[in-house]
């Protein structure tokens, strides 16, 4: 018997996204390398709607600039607007890196981005002089909109450094880390697994400062301001040398594929390190790039999640039912950790259309011998509707499923993209040992408080 | 004379102070490509206007980001339907880009109308729309005349200006041609009334309301906050409009005045001051005795409830100075409101200004107050490092920006939860404003370990 039922899309209309375009992965990208900045080639509302996303789920600024187009550059093209912006960028803030991030009308229009490219360099080489001009990197990024979805426009942010900064040097003894779309916390909690495994790392790109970063005003006086933190240019450039390349998210391993193609770096791809299973295949993957052992201090943390699995599965989750929904790679994480928890995942909705997808929900129904509702390309609403026939115990998703989880009294745990009306949540991991401790807490809380007494104390025990 | 701050050279004009020869900056450009814009685009400015109509589907027709940024970031309330705070898009995908959105469109109406029955569908035009040359006018009508539904075009291209005024201008277009005046009242009273202007965030509009029907008015038509499209179609039949939002509106107010002869006036609820002119205003238009006297009892009442509440705030604010970086109307309606509370306006100004809105900011901040046209991100911070001000008003895109310079913040924007108008609304002002500069958190950020 299948342990999945896969539920496609019937409707034209997308009635409450779960998902959103190609350029808002390629930003959040490109913030997470030290001193670079995200230049959008389109119209004004691609930069600050998304600008205003990314502030309003890690409560931070978010610097994104934009070439402004209007009517005359749909017209005309948008060569005077990218050069004339790349110029304003590299004279005014003095960036590492420019990533030319294009939009669904810079696609249609069809500008020769490399091109452009290549004339505004040339101008900055007169005006900068070559030795400061060469120094910026301007990477182009193709992000069409109407081409799959935001993970689709990470992942091609990834594999434009790797084609476009890495260069071959010396072995570095380093492992290349691809995040995925993860918060400050999730990378944090790699860097301390890499630490733990005394490995260094990679991290194409690291948003944990530029996401959450230190409020210092006395710091922030020298100009032009730049977020603490990132992923150097030269780290960038260096990742071609590791040791191999571990991309966390499936949906992001072109970069990874294109390092191994050109310069032999072996490639592992996922799963994103949600739960035991899942972060067991990280440390495997880890040792078998490096060669390290798993110390102790690694087997304890595992021993703490497990303790804390084997104290609050059993008396309070299990066979409670739940309903995830979000990114493929977190939600597919997702599931396979609330099925190590005894809880049964019977429906999993994502907004992208995905046979790698279906595979890890297929394995998750296997583990499990739950048989879970699975849909893809589909919307909130969808989930909505589901829900209605089909209500379960607890929900795991963004905040843009807040008012469903109200109207159908559903307790929410909030996990994914974008998180904004719950705090410290972007500071927390979800991955790792440690992320499975503070999801167990989340989880486990939310339970006690919808479904036990509060006056009988000893219920709680 | 020094610049106001270091920026490009032809940045600087963008930027003045009043009394110093030139009081009014350069203004209504296109903005610096390459620089950290606070401004929107076109369909933002459109989406702005309409998007409180509270029983429509606002149906984006483009690529899955546009709708899926922006559903649900009006913070404005609603007291009936919430059909408004759906995200709606036709996700158009490659094939469609190649092969045309019409059909697409069209089916997605279809499917709206029958899930929603909704008050009527309006349809987003994005850039991709305008681009691949789909004739959204067309599909709308022949959707409307296949469904019954209203469905009506906006024609927001995103890239269409570098001011989203023209959105704001293009939202209220598609209520002239396709709302107002469509439906005739059963009846009507010689007191009745258009609040134009007025998006009902954080339920400002709950704060003017009982105060208007209290002194007499009927209120036919709010536009758009907390309305249905059926109380708009009406509203071409009253005596008066009240224009609150100014930047947004006016542009409907006159259309008005001219096709059906309604005059307007010029409203502001933020501030003591302001609201119990606004009042008189109204009553005074109507010329009614028996108005005159409530409206000012009304006003005597109101004011009585205020003073003692605001008393402790109102020492705390005393001296301290306030930037305004906004988007249009607050940058000159909320000048009077912080002087009321003994605050110094030291810096005003808009991401999307015309002349005519610098004039009226000019008017009513004292000599030597900043005024800045679309300052980027970069001018914005260097403006606050530079003359830190005790409070910066603006939205959530500016708002971590001023944090990290320890600037404390309020804001005044679709994210606001607080009512800030009339009399009751300036309680809340008063104390989110000492919320945000009393806070002890900017002593801390000031301080240091280090002898640096």
């Amino acid at each position: 018997m299948s342990c999945i039922n896969i539920i496609e899309k019937e409707r034209s209309a997308i009635i409450n996204p779960m998902k959103t375009c190609q350029p808002l992965g390629a930003m959040y990208a490109v913030t997470g390398i030290n001193r670079a900045v995200p230049l959008v080639h389109g119209s004004q509302g691609c930069s600050s709607f998304v600008r205003y996303s990314l502030s309003r789920h890690f409560r931070e600024p978010s610097e994104i600039a934009v070439t402004s187009l209007h009517e005359d550059a749909a017209v005309f093209g948008g060569r005077r607007n990218l050069v004339e912006g790349i110029q304003n960028v590299a004279i005014r803030l003095k960036p590492s890196l420019i990533g030319v991030i294009t939009t669904c009308s810079s696609e249609i229009i069809g500008d020769d981005i490399i091109g452009f490219i290549g004339t505004a360099k040339k101008e900055l080489n007169e005006k900068l002089g070559q030795d400061k001009a060469e120094k910026i990197k301007i990477v182009p990024i193709s992000t069409p909109s109407f081409v799959e979805t935001q993970l689709k426009g990470y992942d091609n942010a990834i594999k434009a450094l790797a084609d476009h900064v890495a260069e071959p040097g010396e072995p570095n003894e380093k492992v290349n880390i691809i995040p995925g779309m993860v918060n400050p916390g999730d990378v944090r909690e790699i860097k301390h697994i890499l630490n733990l495994m005394d490995t260094e790392g990679i991290i194409l790109t690291d948003i944990s400062d530029p996401f959450d970063s230190p409020l210092r005003p006395s710091a922030t006086q020298y100009k032009p301001y730049y977020p603490k933190g990132g992923t150097t240019v030269e780290e960038i450039t260096d990742s071609a040398n590791s040791l191999g390349t571990i991309s966390l998210c499936k949906y992001a391993g072109s970069g990874a594929l294109s390092l191994e193609k050109k310069y032999n770096v072996p490639v592992e791809l996922g799963p994103i390190p949600i739960g035991i299973q899942n972060t067991d295949q990280l440390l495997r993957n880890l040792k078998k790039i490096t060669g390290t052992d798993i110390p102790d201090s690694i087997l304890d943390e595992r021993g703490l999640l497990i303790d804390s699995m084997a104290d609050l599965s059993g008396r309070y989750l299990h066979g409670r039912t739940v309903g995830i929904y979000g990114d493929p790679e977190i939600t597919a994480g997702m599931a396979r950790f609330v099925g190590e928890l005894g809880m049964e995942p019977k429906m999993v909705i994502t907004g992208s259309k995905s046979p790698e997808f279906i595979k890890d929900i297929e394995k998750v129904g296997k583990e499990t011998g739950v048989e879970i509702d699975t849909m893809v390309d589909q919307d909130l609403r969808t989930m909505e509707v589901y829900l209605q026939e089909n209500p379960v115990d607890l929900l795991i998703g963004s905040s843009d499923a807040r008012l469903i989880a109200k109207e159908q009294n559903i307790p929410l745990v909030r996990v994914g993209f974008p998180v904004f009306d719950r705090v410290g949540y972007h500071r927390k991991p979800i991955v790792g040992y440690n992320g499975g401790l503070h999801l167990i807490d989340l989880i486990t809380n939310t339970v006690l408080e919808n479904y036990y007494e509060n006056e009988h104390w000893k219920l709680q025990q | 004379m020094e610049p106001v701050i270091e920026t490009f050279e032809s940045r600087k004009k963008h930027m003045c102070v009043k009394g110093d020869g030139l009081s009014i900056p350069v203004c209504d450009k296109a903005s610096l490509p390459g620089t950290v814009t606070q401004r929107t685009c076109v369909f933002g400015g459109a989406r702005i206007v309409l998007m409180p109509i509270t029983d429509s589907i606002h149906l984006v027709h483009g690529p899955v980001g546009c709708a899926s940024c922006t559903w649900d970031i009006r913070g404005s309330k609603s007291s009936r339907d919430d059909l408004y705070k759906k995200g709606c898009s036709t996700d158009l995908r490659e094939k469609d880009i190649v092969f045309g959105g019409e059909k697409k469109l069209f089916e997605t109406v279809v499917e709206l109308k029958n899930l929603y029955n909704p008050g009527a569908i309006f349809v987003y035009a994005t850039c991709v729309s305008g681009v691949i040359g789909d004739d959204i006018k067309a599909v709308c009508k022949k959707a409307e005349e296949s469904t019954g539904c209203r469905v009506i075009p906006v024609q927001s291209e995103g890239f269409q200006d570098h001011n989203k005024t023209k959105g704001h201008w293009i939202g209220c277009d598609a209520l002239l041609d396709n709302v107002i005046g469509t439906k005739e009242p059963e009846e009507t009273t010689p007191y009745d009334i258009n609040i134009v202007g007025e998006f009902n965030v954080a339920g400002d509009l709950w704060g003017i309301k009982p105060l208007l029907e209290e002194i007499g008015v009927n209120i036919v038509a709010t536009m758009t906050g907390d309305s249905y499209v059926e109380e708009i179609a009406q509203s071409h039949r009253v005596k008066l409009n009240i224009v609150q939002c100014q930047k947004s509106s006016n542009y409907l107010a006159k259309k008005m005045e001219k096709k059906y002869g309604i005059p307007s006036l010029k409203v502001n609820f933020f501030g003591l001051e302001q609201t119990v002119a606004s009042l008189r205003d109204i009553a005074d238009f109507f010329g009614d005795e028996e108005m005159i006297d409530r409206t000012e009892k009304i006003i005597e009442r109101g004011l009585a409830e205020v003073q003692d509440d605001i008393k402790e705030y109102k020492k705390r604010l005393d001296g301290k100075t306030v930037a305004l970086y906004v988007g249009g109307n607050k940058a000159w309606s909320l000048v009077r409101a912080f002087e009321e509370l003994g605050m110094d306006v030291m810096m005003s100004g808009t991401k999307n200004g015309i002349r005519e809105d610098y004039e009226r900011i000019k008017e009513v901040v004292r000599d030597g107050t900043i005024i800045v046209d679309d300052a980027n991100s970069t001018e914005l911070a260097r403006l606050l490092k530079k003359y830190r001000p005790n409070l910066l008003i603006s939205g959530a895109k500016e708002k971590y920006i001023s944090l990290k310079l320890g600037v404390p913040f309020c804001d005044f924007n679709h994210d606001r939860i607080s009512a800030f108008a009339g009399f009751k609304g300036f309680i809340s002002f008063a104390k989110e404003v000492d919320a945000s500069v009393s806070s002890p958190v900017f002593d801390l950020t000031q301080k240091t370990l280090r002898e640096d």
